[in-house]
């Protein structure tokens, strides 16, 4: 009979669950992941709570890394952040898929076998969405000096996006709010990045984002004269608005000052 | 002429934002430098996007000028001196300001700067310099920077700023020295070409110096790029590219970009303006040969040739160059080599690199195509997998392009819009040689 192992959407929950299948040593039809939340009961399956423990994790990281090499890992570790309910079975299904290759370092260029293909598109679509955020984040000056970002991904970027800025400003405080997922990254001058959740509950909410609409007194001018810049540079002989549209979707613009 | 001391830094970047927008390159590609934790910036090799206008052209950097005061007066160009328009300049510490400010709210990837001619080319250089020194010593700013080189200028002046900015560039403006000398009286061939074989020079130069010297300074490590005027003059297609081909072999540039004419100025020697807009249209099939040129192992005169020197409306030119080549297909996707798979319409350069790894564990068929990020619509009359078609086709050109254009290929706009007439013409509407040769007489 199948198990099917359950865990938490998350990075450590996905890695735990691949621990607990990989040491039940089964095969890819006699196994799965589901994530809680998402789950889709099937008849003729065993469901097993997973203890998910940062352990695991890292001992699965590791085996990751040793065995099917970096770039593998890279492309794991985005599929386990895209938000996609099918993402630990693809993930445990490409590790399976490994383990039967002469050379498991070679995974990722086995694009015909399902689960690797799957793996292969939701990292590619979760790198996507980090690259664009990179691009659209847009940092607004509050009044205490610290560059706030608000974002409101689909994907669990945060981690991705996160070492780009910390390597592009090292002297500056700024974090980056993740409102979908109710976490922070937050950077203090010269030290390193952390990853923190929201602290507060649904109630304080409101109270205690009301510090972030507190802007700096230069920042509107900025806004406004960035604004002006963005329309101007534009040609209007060559006005395309389904090109930019293309290039820039409407979901990422609430967040940007240039279309608020 | 007069600079209004007065003006607020607002009015000035709208102006000098207006006055640059025509410069096409706008990439902050080509080099990676991380942080050295003393300062703000890093650089991407594959550069960043921050916005998109309404025209659908990306920002990545500050595009503005320097001043648009112009002792020059390109027939072309909205900052021509005998032009009636405010005319303002920066100061270092403006520009300076305004960079740190953006870069730090995440708005732009860097700064581009060009500039109209002031007094001199060398003075407006000199000015170049000082704010460019001020940005990357006093503001540590350690992003990405692209710089116009004045044609004119000095050679000194010129190796001075190619240690500071990551790319520079010089326009060629338009393909020929004859349109040049018709529409840029003050510009010659001669003068542009100079400081683009100084820049190539220096470049080769400079990775001996760092070869020997690790730490030594770079000199525009990400290459120089060019720009040219497009459907200003009667210049064909064909001829573009030999002009472009010969750019990227001789000079080794990095970039080669293409500019739909703008009509900004009235003047005898410009085509007449006519209710079409720019020839967008032709823009997007150089870049698309351009792309073939850089990335596809194309030469020029396979694309296009004397009888025939311009692209056709309805396909791109890799789909013409195939349908024209039919006896090079199907092509095998399980054995083809990987310059052969590049050739086929529907395989991109990613495609062709996925195929070429993920056929060593096995054999692919149609649908691992698709999910690779073949176009298989465009593709599948032109290849076969394991020795078989998708759908039994005739390897025949009449049957293919009628098959293309049924299959929902996206025409662009231009060509929808033509009436039945004009469609029967296997040319750019829009540029009429003609005309403009008896706009000229």
């Amino acid at each position: 009979m199948k198990t099917v192992y359950v865990c938490t959407d998350s990075v450590t929950g996905i890695f735990s669950a691949v621990h607990d299948a990989w040491k039940a040593q089964k095969t890819e039809e006699e196994c799965g992941i589901a994530l809680r939340g998402f789950m889709e009961q099937q008849l003729f399956c065993d469901y097993v709570e997973v203890e998910e423990t940062e352990g695991k994790a890292a001992a699965v990281e590791n085996m990751i890394r040793k065995h099917m090499g970096l770039l593998a890992y890279h492309d794991l570790y985005q599929a386990a952040l895209a938000a996609d309910a099918e993402k630990g079975d693809a993930v445990l299904g490409t590790m399976l898929a490994a383990k039967k290759l002469k050379d498991s370092k070679k995974i990722m260029e086995h694009l015909s076998h399902p689960k690797v293909e799957k793996v292969f598109e939701l990292s590619r679509r979760v790198g996507n969405e980090a690259h664009f955020h990179v691009e659209f984040i847009r940092f607004r000056e509050l009044e205490s000096g610290i560059l706030y970002a608000p974002v409101t991904p689909k994907c669990q970027v945060l981690t991705c996006i996160a070492p780009h800025f910390a390597d592009r400003f090292p002297l500056e405080n700024w974090m980056i709010h993740d409102k979908t997922h109710r976490a922070f990254a937050v950077h203090e001058a010269r030290k390193k990045w952390v990853l923190v959740q929201e602290a507060y509950g649904e109630a304080q909410k409101e109270e205690y984002e009301e510090q972030f609409k507190r802007m700096s007194e230069k920042e509107m001018e900025y806004e406004t004269l960035f604004k002006s810049f963005c329309e101007t540079i534009a040609i209007k002989e060559r006005e395309n608005p389904v090109c930019q549209r293309g290039h820039l979707p409407l979901w990422y613009r609430p967040n940007m000052v240039e279309f608020s | 002429m007069r600079i209004q001391e007065e003006m607020s830094i607002y009015d000035k970047l709208n102006i000098l934002t207006d006055a640059a927008k025509y410069d096409v390159a706008c990439t902050s590609s080509g080099v990676s430098r991380k942080n050295d934790g003393t300062g703000i910036g890093n650089c991407k090799l594959s550069g960043i996007c921050h916005s998109f206008s309404a025209d659908g052209r990306c920002i990545s950097l500050l595009k503005i000028l320097f001043t648009n005061e112009c002792i020059y007066d390109c027939k072309y160009c909205i900052n021509r001196r005998s032009n009636d328009v405010v005319r303002t300049s920066f100061t270092p510490d403006e520009i300076c300001t305004l960079m740190m400010e953006f870069y730090r709210r995440n708005y732009i990837e860097g700064l581009f700067l060009s500039s109209g001619v002031l007094k001199s080319p060398d003075y407006t250089m000199e000015l170049i310099y000082a704010a460019l020194y001020r940005l990357r010593t006093r503001y540590n700013f350690q992003g990405y920077i692209h710089v116009k080189a004045i044609p004119g200028a000095s050679q000194e002046l010129i190796q001075r700023v190619g240690f500071l900015t990551d790319r520079m560039s010089v326009n060629l403006e338009l393909p020929t020295a004859e349109s040049l000398k018709l529409l840029a009286p003050h510009k010659t061939r001669k003068n542009i070409l100079a400081p683009m074989r100084l820049v190539q020079n220096r470049m080769a130069e400079n990775k001996q110096e760092i070869v020997a010297y690790r730490n030594s300074p770079r000199f525009v490590p990400a290459g120089q790029s060019t720009q040219m005027i497009i459907g200003a003059t009667p210049e064909t297609d064909y001829q573009i590219m030999q002009v472009t081909e010969s750019l990227y072999r001789k000079f080794e540039l990095k970039r080669v970009f293409y500019s739909a004419f703008v009509h900004v100025n009235e003047d005898s020697n410009l085509p007449a303006r006519t209710d079409g807009g720019p020839p967008l249209l032709r823009e997007h099939r150089l870049y698309q040969a351009d792309w073939l040129l850089r990335y596809y192992h194309f030469q020029a005169d396979e694309l296009l040739s004397e009888e025939n020197p311009n692209f056709n409306v309805l396909f791109d030119p890799k789909c013409n160059w195939a349908l024209k080549h039919l006896e090079e297909f199907p092509v095998e996707v399980n054995r083809a080599d990987y310059k052969k798979l590049l050739r086929v319409p529907g395989i991109g350069y990613k495609s062709a690199g996925r195929i070429v790894r993920a056929r060593r564990l096995g054999n692919l068929d149609f649908p691992d195509l698709k999910k690779i990020g073949v176009v298989l619509k465009r593709a599948l009359y032109f290849i076969t997998c394991s020795g078989r078609m998708m759908y039994p086709t005739k390897i025949e050109e009449d049957y293919i392009t009628r098959n293309l254009l049924n299959a929902g290929e996206k025409l662009p706009q231009e060509v929808v819009n033509m009436g039945y007439r004009q469609l029967s013409l296997f040319d750019d509407v829009r540029f009429d040689a003609d005309k403009v040769m008896q706009v000229k007489g």
